[in-house]
């Protein structure tokens, strides 16, 4: 079976289990490349009716772009869309000056139990892939997150011959990962076969492009005249660069990532 | 572009034997190391103090690095010249064991690493077996560290005999046991000169050397329910193509209720004209009249359902912190079926790093253990042997929220009520022709037991034979244990007129075996 087939047969398979299995669910959509691809698939996956909402964790720091091209997406393609905000956090001054930790934890983390919490989501799919960065590696497809919201790396169940830990207690709320085994490159020839309509932003302008899209004063733009999805894949095959070399919080400290996870980050 | 599939291959073996620091040796080696990633290990390395450590490559958890040891499994990807390759790293470390099963469990083929100069080890030999388990039958052996033994011939030779005499007791044969040093990189990328002697492939030569997973198409249509999708007044049945072909138009049944369809379409998003849908595809299947199937139910073609399964008998590793116990209730979940099931038999405990079998009929298995098992199901659910179908044939065991063990299905046993298992009384079935006494099975093609009478194996102690003509391979098998089991002789012919066996006795009546008493693999 060819590669892509055999990803997107598998995420086909792990959307339509989870929808067996869990009520309350949704999916986070971050606007990028991996989420959009995900919202595709489970388009596929549900024959064009996708049966829950999507969430957008906005922190107020979304480029425009990112904005415009998401509202005109959601009305394409009648998404249930949920945006959310941590506007306590944003009216107390919350920015990346007071340290991009802190930062990310109020405006993601905590923007995203908020939203768990308003309309009781049990579940969230997410779109991190494996070789994204080493705590992503370590992941599960189905990842229980504890009341607390913190994720017990040290001691996963095991997940074996695509039988998913499906039956969680009541405090718990499962994170499912449809795209774990896919690469960045996976990605980007999906959507070229697909014709998956991606955020303008990816696209070269001036000599510049987000390789990986955040919030506009921690994502750094690459020096890049890749203007169509092919040369993205061309210039892709080339480098030498990781994918987050442009995301400030990846390298704030050692083991920053880890840490963020560890509280709910995604 | 060339296409060339994607291998995943597991590397398994004991703690500390080398395996992190082989796998960022291989993605060095093949040039697939990004040039930030290299900096950024050598600078966490320069802070503390130690020389670079290709093992930090894997290990991304913090616990990881300041232990070195892994913990989970985490997968990467390289590529040769012939193809991409997904690692999955497994841990090595006795308590991760289900960790390393997750990984193994996804794996086409493995790495068992072994420490040169420490030799084969516990873990090593309880992988090896996890491996023979779950099915993985390609694998290389790479014997590490050898730059600590000066990389001399004859420690090699040692390790490598002892190693491929274990793999042997476990059914496995290693496609090459390859001298190497991750560290120094020997033999890894480019043959060493240290290693002369050495006249196999390199490591990733090796690798390139192994086949793409085991081909599925071939066998019969396993297309289990995984959802019903109802709108615009179509019910769909939404489900993933384990094994064969499944076709628009077909005569189809579903196991265990043996409920007969004809398929009308073979549905997919946006490709209206799809007829068929292959091994992996994940489909939606109408049918032409009105049906009710359940989740768990699995379509085949008419006349090759899946046997419906009422007792499984299984070999299986137990990961669960409280061990399994006989009588107890747990969930089983095979393909798509899910079913309460009590173990209703502990034929044999296995100590999964020595293979000993530490107790027959024992009332529980331990952490770590495997066993040999029999589980009565609640309600029946469609299960084929591992051996006639992989994908059918493995389940996992359910405690509570978790999975807690994974087994491989020796043996079903049905309903009479389901299409299934038939009892062959091979003394009703015999006839009596001037020749010589003769059972003619070469028009049973489904799965079988048989049944001997006393009167059966008498005559038989009188000097008579009986030649029975067989159908299956799975048959020769069956009345190769009566045999055993009776203390009957047995010869067979191969042959243009059909296969047959004879059977015969040659010595006094045996009492009649409740076990074969044969080591286990």
């Amino acid at each position: 079976m060819d590669p892509l087939d055999a990803l997107e047969n598998q995420s086909i398979y792990i959307f339509r289990e989870a929808h067996r299995k869990f009520k309350d669910l949704a999916m986070l959509w971050s606007i990028g490349k991996d989420s959009t691809t995900l919202l595709w698939l489970a388009r596929k996956a549900f024959f064009g009716k996708v049966p829950f909402p999507l969430v957008h964790i906005d922190t107020g720091f979304k480029h425009p772009v990112m904005i415009e091209y998401r509202d005109r997406m959601a009305k394409e393609w009648a998404v249930d869309l949920v945006v959310s905000r941590n506007e306590e956090a944003l009216c107390q001054g919350m920015e990346p000056g007071k340290g991009r930790f802190v930062c990310c934890n109020a405006l993601k983390t905590q923007g995203l139990q908020q939203v768990l919490d308003r309309h009781g989501f049990k579940g969230v799919f997410l779109g991190i892939r494996r070789d994204e960065e080493g705590s992503r590696a370590k992941e599960r497809i189905f990842s229980p997150r504890d009341k607390n919201f913190e994720w017990n790396y040290k001691d996963q169940p095991p997940e074996l011959w695509d039988q998913f830990n499906t039956s969680f207690g009541p405090d718990t709320h499962v994170r499912i990962h449809p795209l774990l085994s896919w690469t960045e490159l996976d990605i980007w020839e999906y959507i070229r076969r697909e014709e998956i309509p991606i955020c303008p932003l990816y696209l070269s302008r001036d000599g510049k492009r987000f390789r990986s899209l955040g919030c506009v004063p921690c994502n750094f733009p690459i020096a890049s005249g890749a203007s169509t999805v092919n040369e993205i894949i061309e210039e892709l095959k080339v480098t030498k660069t990781p994918e987050r070399a442009g995301r400030a919080q990846d390298h704030e400290a050692a083991y920053m990532m880890q840490k963020l996870r560890s509280l709910g980050y995604m | 572009m060339n296409i060339s599939s994607t291998l995943r291959i597991v590397i398994v073996g004991h703690v500390d034997h080398g395996k992190s620091t082989l796998i960022g040796r291989l993605f060095y080696d093949t040039g697939s190391l990004p040039e930030e990633r290299y900096r950024e290990i050598e600078a966490t390395c320069r802070e503390q103090g130690r020389a670079f450590e290709f093992a930090y490559l894997m290990d991304a958890l913090q616990e990881e690095r300041e232990h070195n040891i892994t913990i989970d499994t985490a997968q990467t990807f390289f590529k040769t010249s012939l193809r991409p390759y997904i690692i999955i790293d497994a841990p090595g470390h006795k308590e991760f064991l289900k960790n390393m099963i997750t990984g193994a469990a996804a794996a086409d083929a493995a790495i068992l690493l072994v420490d040169g100069a420490e030799g084969v080890r516990e873990q090593t030999r309880r992988h090896a077996y996890m491996l023979s388990l779950l099915g993985l039958r390609q694998g290389v052996v790479a014997v590490n560290k050898l730059d600590l033994v000066d990389f001399r011939r004859d420690r090699f030779e040692e390790v490598e005999e002892e190693i491929r005499g274990f793999l042997l007791s476990v059914g496995l044969v290693p496609a090459h046991v390859v001298p190497i040093s991750a560290r120094e990189g020997d033999n890894i990328a480019a043959p060493s000169e240290r290693t002369a002697w050495y006249s196999g492939p390199t490591l990733l030569g090796a690798l390139d050397s192994f086949s793409p997973a085991r081909d599925i198409s071939g066998l019969p249509l396993r297309f289990p329910v995984q959802d019903i999708y109802v709108g615009d007044g179509k019910r769909v049945y939404a489900g993933r193509v384990e094994s064969g072909c499944l076709r628009a138009g077909s005569r189809a049944v579903f196991s265990p209720s043996g409920k007969k369809a004809v398929v009308r379409s073979v549905e997919k998003w946006k490709q209206p004209d799809r007829t068929v849908a292959s091994a992996g595809e994940c489909v939606g299947v109408t049918f032409t009249e009105e049906l009710f199937v359940e989740r768990g139910e699995v379509l085949s073609e008419e006349g090759e359902a899946s046997p419906a399964a009422r007792e499984i008998s299984a070999s299986l590793f137990w990961l669960g912190n409280d061990p399994l116990r006989l009588s107890a209730r747990y969930v089983l979940k095979l393909a798509t079926a899910e079913v309460e099931a009590v173990l209703s038999a502990i034929t044999e405990r296995i100590d999964s790093s020595t293979l000993e079998v530490t107790e027959r009929h024992a009332n529980r298995v331990e952490n770590l253990e495997v066993a040999n098992v029999t589980f009565t199901l609640q309600h029946p659910i469609a299960a084929d042997t591992f051996k006639e179908n992989p994908r059918l044939g493995r389940f996992v065991v359910t405690v509570g929220e978790f999975v807690a063990g994974g087994g491989i299905v020796r043996e079903v046993r049905s309903d009479r009520l389901g299409r299934g298992t038939r009892v062959v009384r091979l003394h009703s079935r015999m006839m009596t022709e001037p020749d010589g006494n003769f059972v003619d099975l070469s028009q049973e093609a489904g799965p079988v037991e048989f049944e001997v009478s006393r009167e059966f194996v008498a005559r038989l102690g009188e000097g008579e034979k009986v030649a029975i003509r067989l159908c299956t391979a799975d048959q020769l098998e069956k009345i190769a244990r009566l045999a055993f089991g009776y203390g009957l002789g047995m010869t067979f012919r191969r042959g243009p007129e059909g296969n047959r066996v004879v059977l015969f006795r040659e010595g006094p009546v045996v009492q009649a075996a409740t076990e074969v008493e044969f080591p286990v693999i």
